[in-house]
C-alpha cells in the first residue's frame, strides 16, 4: 500500500495543474486535492476516522468524494490483483520447499535422538566417576580442616596434660607457669571448643589447689625445719667454735672420738683405702660420718618448698598473705624454741638442745633472708631477735639460778659464749647476753663458793689434825710442791720428820688455788682484759676467803666435839695459811697476767682472816679448857657445914690439878711432842684456866644458896685453894714463873686468910690503904661470908643452948666487925654517890 | 653447888694406840662416831650421868693416850680409877697380845680391887678379824675379868659394857657399905669420901 500512496499523490498533483486555467477548474481542482488529502489521511490513519469523516461531510462534495473514493478503491483492487499474479509462483515454490524442509527436519530429529542415546550410554561411567570424585574432594577438604583444628587444640591439651602431670608430681611452680600459658596463650586459640570452657572453669580451682598444695608443702617444710633446727644449730655452733678456736666438743653431747682420715696419697691425691675389707667398710662409714658432719645448715634442709611456695604466691599475687603466714608460723616456732624444757637446769644436754634450737631457727631465717627477696627482712629478723633475746636472758637467768654445780655453770657459760659467737656471726647483736654472762659470772662465783663450802668442810672432816709426818724425801717434796713452805731446820733434820702443820693446810691452799682456777675458767672467751680478770678473781677469792673459808673455819672451831689438840693444831695451821697468802697473790697475778704491782690490784684479805680465825681458835682452846674445868667443878661437893677439920684437899680438885698438869705437860714438856703448842697459847691457856678456877671457887663461897658456913669448911676450902696455888707456882708451862699465875688466886687467898686468921683489926685499919695486907678483900664479900658464918653459929646455939663465954665474945666481935663492914659498904656507896 | 648425883665412878680406858678407845668413849658419851683417826694427846675425860637402880651415877671416864710416850702421864691416872676398860682391836693381833702387858701395868699401878673389863673393839669389821672371840673369852677367864666384843662404829655393846662395869663397881661398893667396913685403899678413898660427905650433906638438909 505504501508504494501505492506516492503515486496517487502524484496524480492529484497533476489534476491540480490542469484545473489552474480556469477558476472553475481551479476550484474543482482544490476540491479534488482536498479529497485526495482526506483519502490519504484515511489510508494512513490508524485511529478513529471521525474527524476525517466530519471533514468529508462538511464539504458538499460528498458525491464527488465518493466517486473519487470508488475510483481509488478500484485502482487499489487492480494493483492487488496484479501483485497477486506476480507472486503466485513464488508462493508455490515456497510451499514446495517448505514441505521438503519438513521431511528433512524429521530426519534430522531422528538422527539427533540416536546420537543422544549413544551419548547417554557412553557418559554414564564418567558421570559416576565424577560423582565419586566430588565426594572424595569433599572428604579431603574436611580432613584438612580437621587437621587444622587438631593442630590448634593439641598443644592446649598437651599443656593441660602437662599441667595435670605437674600437679600429680607436685611440681607446682611449673604447673603454675603452665597454667599461665594455658590461660593466656592457648585457651583463647581454642575458644570455640567446648572443652576450653571447662578448662577455663577449672583454672581457678587448679590455682587454689596449687596454693593449698604448696601450703601443705610449706607446712611440711616448717615441720621439717623444726625437727632439724637443732641439728642445724649444732652444726652452726660447731663451725663457730672452730672459727673462734674454741673446743668444738662443747657442742656435741659426747666428744665422739673419730679416727683421723687417712692422709691423701701425695702422688694421686686419692685417699688410699686399706686392703682389708672390714676396715675399708669402717672407713667408709667414717667418711659418711664426716660428710654428715661437714654439712652446712643449708644442706641439711631442703629449702625449695619455701622458695616454691613464695614463687607460687608471688605469681598468684598473694605474696603478702604468704609472707605474713610464714612469719607468723616462724614466730610460733621461735616461741616453741624459746620455751625451755621444764627441767632444763638439770642437765647440760637440755641447755645444748635449747641453744641448738634457737640457733637453728635463726640460721634458717638468715638463710631465708639471703636467698629470698623480702620474705623476711632485716627489720623482721632484728625484731624477732630482740624479743627472743629478752626471753633467752630470762630463761637462762631463772634456770641458772637453780644450778648449784660450778662445772655445770661453766659448761653453760661456754655454751652461751659459743651461742653468742655463732649468732654474732649471723649479724645479731649479743650485748644482752654478754651482760647476762657477767651476771652469771657472779652467780658462778656464788655457786662455786657454795660448792667450796662442801670442799672445805670435807677437808676439815678428813683431817687428822696432826702434823704431817714424812718418812722420805719424796714425801717431803710432795708436800713442799703443794704448799709454799721453806724451813731450813726442817729441811736439814733427818727423816722421819714432821711439818708443823697438818694436811689441811696444803689441802686448803690447793683448794683456794682450785677455786681461783675455776673462777678463771669462767672468764675465758669473755674477752676481758687482764686487769678485769685479775680484779674479778681477786674479788671472788676475797669473798671465798673472808666469807666461805672464814665461816667454815668458824663453824669448825665451834664444833663441840673438837678436842683441845685439834683446836691447837687449827690455830697453828692458821699461821701457815696466813703466811701462804702472799704466794696466793703471786699465783693469781701469774695466771691472770695482770701486773702484780699495779696500784689498782685489790689485795687479798686472807692474812687478816686467818689471823682472826687463829685468835678464834685460841679463844676456843681457852674456852674448851675452861669447860673441862667446869666439868670437874660440877663434881665438887663441899659440905659447908662440916664440924670437924679435914686434912685432905677435895678429891675433885686433886683430879683437876692432876689433869691440868698432864695437859700442860703434854702441851709443852714432851720431847717428841706431835703438836708444838705455841708458848703464848700455852701460857694464856694456863692463865685463863687459873683465873677460871679462881673465879669459880670464889663463886662457890659467895653462892647465895649456902646459908651457913663453918670455919672447918673454910679451912677445907683454903686447903683446896692452896693446891691451886701450888699448881700455879709449879711452873706448869715452862718459863711461866714470874708469879703472875699465882696472882689469879690472890683474891681468894686474902679473903680466906682474913677469916682464918681473924685479922679484922688489920683489915679495918688498913682499909683504903694501897699497901694494905687485905687490899683485895671487898667489904661486901666479907659481909656475905661473915653472915653465913654467924648464921651457922646461931643455929648451932639454938641446938646447944649453952653459950660459952669465948663463943659469946666471938659472936660479939663478929657483930662489931659486921657493923664496921656494913659501914664501909655504906660509906663506899655514899662516897660513890657523892662523887 | 648442890650435888646432882649419888655416886661418882672414875673409869679408865687403856689399850694400844688406835684400838678405838676414844671412839668407844665418844660413842658412849655423845652417841656419835668419827671415822678419822686423831690420836689422843696425854689424857682426856668425858662425864656421863647414868641411872642405875634409881641412883644417879656420874661416870667420869678417862681416856688415855695409847702411845708409849704418854705412858708417864697416863699411869698417874691408874691409882684413882675404880674401873678399867682394857681395849684391844680384833683386827690387830698385836693389840690383843699387849693386853697382858696392860694387865701387868694395872697390877703395878692401880689399886688392888679395881674392877676390870676387856673389850674387843671393831667387831663390825669381821672380815678383817685376827683375834677370835673365843681367844678373847679365854684371856678374860684366865684373869677372872668380864669380856665383851664391841663396835663403836656400829654401836654394839658400848652402852652395855659401861653399864656392866658401873654395875659391878656399885655392887662392890654396896657390899662394902653393908659391911660398914671403914674405907681402905687409895682407889676407894675418894668415892668413900664422897659418900661420906654426901651423907653429911644429907644431914644438913634434914636439919
Amino acid at each position: 500500500m505504501a508504494e501505492a500512496t506516492p503515486s496517487k499523490l502524484k496524480s492529484e498533483h497533476w489534476k491540480r495543474l490542469d484545473s489552474v486555467q480556469d477558476a472553475e477548474s481551479l476550484r474543482q481542482e482544490s476540491i479534488n486535492a482536498k479529497h485526495e488529502h482526506l483519502i490519504a489521511e484515511i489510508e494512513t490513519s490508524d485511529g478513529p476516522l471521525a474527524t476525517t469523516l466530519r471533514a468529508v461531510y462538511d464539504d458538499d462534495e460528498l458525491g464527488k468524494f465518493v466517486t473519487l473514493l470508488e475510483s481509488r478503491i478500484k485502482s487499489h483492487d487492480r494493483e492487488i490483483e496484479r501483485m497477486c499474479n506476480y507472486h503466485y509462483q513464488g508462493f508455490i515454490d515456497s510451499v514446495r520447499e517448505l514441505l521438503q524442509v519438513s521431511t528433512d527436519a524429521a530426519h534430522l530429529r531422528g538422527e539427533i535422538d540416536a546420537t543422544n542415546m549413544g551419548l547417554q550410554v557412553s557418559c554414564e561411567d564418567l558421570l559416576k566417576k565424577g560423582d565419586h570424585l566430588i565426594r572424595c574432594r569433599r572428604v579431603q577438604k574436611n580432613i584438612a580442616s580437621a587437621i587444622e583444628q587438631l593442630t590448634l587444640c593439641l598443644p592446649v591439651l598437651e599443656m593441660y596434660g602437662k599441667l595435670q602431670e605437674q600437679m600429680k608430681t607436685r611440681r607446682f611452680y611449673p604447673a603454675l607457669k603452665t597454667l599461665e600459658q594455658l590461660e593466656h596463650t592457648y585457651l583463647p586459640r581454642v575458644s570455640t571448643h567446648w572443652f576450653s570452657e571447662t578448662m577455663a572453669e577449672a583454672i581457678p580451682q587448679l590455682r587454689n589447689r596449687i596454693k593449698e598444695a604448696s601450703m601443705v608443702d610449706l607446712k611440711d617444710f616448717l615441720e621439717n625445719i623444726r625437727k632439724h633446727s637443732a641439728k642445724i644449730g649444732e652444726v652452726a655452733m660447731r663451725h663457730a667454735a672452730e672459727q673462734n678456736n674454741m673446743d668444738p666438743s662443747i657442742v656435741k653431747k659426747k666428744g665422739r672420738k673419730r679416727k683421723a682420715p687417712a692422709p691423701p696419697n701425695p702422688f694421686t691425691g686419692e685417699i688410699e683405702t686399706t686392703d682389708d675389707g672390714t676396715s675399708n667398710v669402717a672407713n667408709v662409714t667414717d667418711d659418711e660420718d664426716d660428710v654428715e658432719e661437714e654439712l652446712s645448715a643449708q644442706d641439711l634442709i631442703d629449702f625449695s618448698p619455701v622458695y616454691r611456695c613464695l614463687h607460687i604466691y608471688t605469681v598468684l599475687s598473694d605474696r603478702e598473705h604468704f609472707e605474713s603466714y610464714y612469719r607468723k608460723q616462724r614466730r610460733k616456732q621461735a616461741l616453741l624454741s624459746l620455751q625451755p624444757s621444764p627441767n632444763m637446769h638439770e642437765s647440760i644436754d637440755s641447755y645444748r638442745k635449747y641453744f641448738h634450737d634457737i640457733i637453728g631457727f635463726f640460721v634458717v631465717e638468715d638463710h631465708i633472708l639471703s636467698t629470698t627477696q623480702g620474705l623476711v627482712n632485716r627489720a623482721y629478723m632484728d625484731e624477732s631477735w630482740e624479743t627472743s633475746v629478752s626471753k633467752i636472758v630470762a630463761v637462762l637467768r631463772t634456770n641458772s639460778a637453780q644450778c648449784n654445780e660450778g662445772s655445770m655453770m661453766l659448761e653453760i657459760k661456754k655454751l652461751i659464749v659459743l651461742f653468742c659467737h655463732t649468732l654474732k656471726g649471723y649479724g645479731f647483736s649479743v650485748g644482752h647476753l654478754l651482760e647476762l654472762l657477767l651476771e652469771l659470772r657472779d652467780q658462778y662465783s656464788d655457786t662455786l663458793t657454795r660448792q667450796w663450802v662442801g670442799v672445805f668442810n670435807g677437808i676439815f672432816a678428813d683431817d687428822n689434825y696432826t702434823p704431817i709426818y714424812i718418812e722420805c724425801e719424796a714425801e717431803y717434796i710432795s708436800v713442799i710442791t703443794q704448799f709454799p713452805f721453806t724451813d731450813e731446820e726442817l729441811q736439814q733434820s733427818p727423816y722421819p720428820k714432821r711439818f708443823p702443820f697438818s694436811e689441811f693446810v696444803p689441802n686448803v691452799y690447793n683448794q683456794v688455788k682450785e677455786y681461783v682456777n675455776a673462777c678463771l675458767k669462767f672468764s675465758a672467751d669473755l674477752h676481758l682484759s687482764h686487769t678485769e680478770i685479775d680484779d674479778m678473781i681477786r674479788k671472788s677469792t676475797n669473798l671465798l676467803l673472808t666469807r666461805t673459808l672464814s665461816a667454815c673455819l668458824s663453824s669448825l672451831i665451834k664444833k663441840p666435839n673438837l678436842s683441845l689438840l685439834q683446836l691447837i693444831q687449827i690455830s697453828i695451821n692458821m699461821n701457815y695459811l696466813e703466811k701462804s697468802c702472799s704466794h696466793l697473790e703471786d699465783y693469781i697475778s701469774n695466771i691472770t697476767g695482770a701486773e702484780k704491782d699495779s696500784v689498782h690490784v685489790a689485795r687479798l684479805h686472807g692474812t687478816s682472816m686467818f689471823k682472826d680465825a687463829r685468835s678464834e681458835a685460841e679463844d676456843y682452846i681457852y674456852k674448851k679448857l675452861n669447860n673441862k674445868i667446869d666439868e670437874f667443878l660440877e663434881l665438887a661437893a663441899y659440905s659447908w657445914g662440916m664440924s670437924e677439920p679435914s686434912t685432905h684437899p677435895s678429891g675433885y680438885l686433886m683430879d683437876l690439878i692432876a689433869f691440868l698438869q698432864s695437859i700442860f705437860m703434854s702441851f709443852t714438856n714432851l720431847p717428841a711432842m706431835v703438836t708444838t703448842v705455841p708458848e703464848k697459847v700455852a701460857k694464856t691457856a694456863c692463865m685463863s684456866a687459873c683465873k677460871h678456877i679462881a673465879n669459880s671457887l670464889m663463886n662457890f663461897l659467895l653462892d647465895n644458896n649456902i646459908q651457913q658456913l663453918t670455919h672447918y669448911a673454910l679451912q677445907q676450902f683454903s686447903l683446896d685453894v692452896l693446891q691451886c696455888e701450888q699448881f700455879a707456882a709449879s711452873e706448869p708451862v715452862p718459863g711461866f714463873n714470874d708469879g703472875t699465875l699465882q696472882l689469879a688466886f690472890v683474891d681468894l687467898r686474902q679473903l680466906l686468910d682474913l677469916f682464918i686468921k681473924d685479922e679484922w683489926s688489920t683489915y679495918l685499919a688498913e682499909y683504903g690503904n694501897p699497901k694494905a695486907k687485905y687490899i683485895r678483900v671487898k667489904p661486901h664479900v666479907a659481909i656475905s661470908i661473915m653472915e653465913k658464918l654467924s648464921n651457922t653459929e646461931k643455929k648451932k646455939n639454938k641446938v646447944f643452948a649453952s653459950l660459952k663465954k669465948n663463943e659469946r665474945d666471938k659472936k660479939k666481935l663478929q657483930e662489931v666487925v659486921l657493923k664496921q663492914l656494913k659501914g664501909l659498904v655504906n660509906g663506899q656507896t655514899q662516897s660513890s654517890n657523892h662523887s | 653447888m648442890a650435888k646432882t648425883y649419888d655416886y661418882l665412878f672414875k673409869l679408865l680406858l687403856i689399850g694400844d694406840s688406835g684400838v678405838g678407845k676414844t671412839c668407844v668413849l665418844f660413842r658412849f658419851s655423845e652417841d656419835a662416831f668419827n671415822a678419822t683417826f686423831i690420836s689422843t694427846i696425854g689424857i682426856d675425860f668425858k662425864i656421863r650421868t647414868i641411872d642405875l637402880d634409881g641412883k644417879k651415877i656420874k661416870l667420869q671416864i678417862w681416856d688415855t693416850a695409847g702411845q708409849e710416850r704418854f705412858r708417864t702421864i697416863t699411869t698417874a691416872y691408874y691409882r684413882g680409877a675404880m674401873g678399867i676398860m682394857l681395849v684391844y682391836d680384833i683386827t690387830n693381833e698385836k693389840s690383843f697380845d699387849n693386853i697382858r702387858n696392860w694387865i701387868r701395868n694395872i697390877e703395878e699401878h692401880a689399886s688392888r680391887d679395881v674392877e676390870k673389863m676387856i673389850l674387843g673393839n671393831k667387831c663390825d669389821m669381821n672380815e678383817k678379824r685376827q683375834v677370835s672371840k673365843e681367844k678373847g673369852e679365854q684371856l678374860a677367864i684366865e684373869h677372872g675379868i668380864k669380856f665383851m666384843e664391841t663396835s663403836a662404829k656400829a654401836s654394839i655393846n658400848v652402852e652395855e659394857s659401861f653399864f656392866t662395869l658401873a654395875r659391878d663397881i656399885k655392887a662392890k661398893m654396896d657390899r662394902r657399905m653393908d659391911a660398914t667396913s671403914p674405907p681402905k685403899g687409895g682407889g676407894q678413898k675418894l668415892p668413900t669420901n664422897q659418900s661420906q660427905s654426901k651423907k653429911s650433906w644429907w644431914k644438913c638438909t634434914i636439919l
